[in-house]
């Protein structure tokens, strides 16, 4: 009996996960703030509206990523690292979803509004 | 603990470890860190119905140890530690309430855990909460790789009586 329940449970909880899943997916960005942070730390704070397209280097220990910045969009075009899931998600797209590099504790998300752009210097 | 019982663990630790190296060759198709079939587990879940927590936990902490040193990915070791500590807990209280015929569904209850505590450790260390947008993704990813590793769990018991590992 108490199977069934944890059946049922179990169930739930997967049908619930592809609803958020689906919710996510289709979460346009609606502003072109990004920042990159290390472990709660903002390294930039960009204008995707106003950067040029340029690649640069975050170095980490002996490693780095190598972020590229094309026709307003944002993504990591090299990693040094074993898993290369950041180079992989492609271009920062979602507002919920950021481009994740483990390995090298770095993080690229929009700007949400709790994100006080304007007292971050780069 | 015999020597027989000794060798049992390491036999089971050394199976899994391979299990996971061979997984690693095979490429991912999902940009998401986390997601995994998670093959090893197997072993994990094999064990917690037929040995001892003590032993359970033995065989896991030496496959992760071992196994991020020979992936070379040290800095996994963190969150799979993590993960597999939840996963391990939940999966050895749910034993006293699912049988064995229902392995399959303690294997995606520990996948989920799983999915639960590496995603809390990254959280922890990156210090972002950005990162529970993955949550849903690992949800079903766990829901689905932990009813297969369970199911070919559920398949290798009978074999593994035919020859005798156990007593």
């Amino acid at each position: 009996m108490k199977q069934r329940v944890l059946i049922a449970v179990a169930a739930a909880i997967f049908a619930a996960g592809i609803v958020g899943c689906l919710l996510l997916l289709f979460a346009p960005s609606d502003h072109n703030k990004v920042l990159i942070r290390r472990d709660g730390e903002v390294l930039y704070s960009l204008d995707l509206s106003k950067e040029t397209n340029r690649t640069f280097v975050i170095p980490y220990g002996g490693s780095s990523n190598t972020i590229e910045i094309r026709d307003g969009r944002i993504r990591v075009l090299e990693a040094e690292c074993p898993d290369k899931v950041c180079v992989r998600t492609g271009w920062l797209s979602s507002s919920a979803i950021p481009i994740v590099c483990l390995p090298n504790h770095l993080e690229i998300s929009f700007a949400s509004g709790n994100d006080d752009i304007d007292a971050v210097a780069e | 603990m015999s020597a027989k019982r000794l060798a049992e663990l390491a036999v089971l630790t050394a199976v899994s470890l391979i299990i996971f190296i061979i997984e690693l060759q095979i490429p991912n198709p999902f940009p998401i860190p986390g997601i995994k079939l998670g093959l090893a587990n197997i072993i994990t879940v094999y064990a917690v119905y037929h040995y001892k927590p003590y032993e359970v936990v033995l065989i896991v902490a030496v496959r992760l140890l071992l196994g991020s040193i020979f992936s070379g990915n040290i800095s996994a070791l963190l969150y799979s530690t993590s993960g597999s500590a939840l996963c391990l807990i939940g999966m050895l209280l749910l034993r006293r309430v699912i049988a064995e015929s229902h392995l399959w569904l303690a294997s995606v209850f520990g996948a989920l855990l799983h999915n639960t505590g590496q995603l809390l450790a990254a959280m922890l260390l990156l210090q972002t909460t950005g990162l529970i947008a993955y949550y849903p993704f690992l949800v079903v990813s766990g829901c689905l790789a932990g009813a297969f590793t369970g199911l070919c769990a559920q398949l290798i018991i009978p074999r593994l009586r035919n020859i005798h590992l156990k007593k």
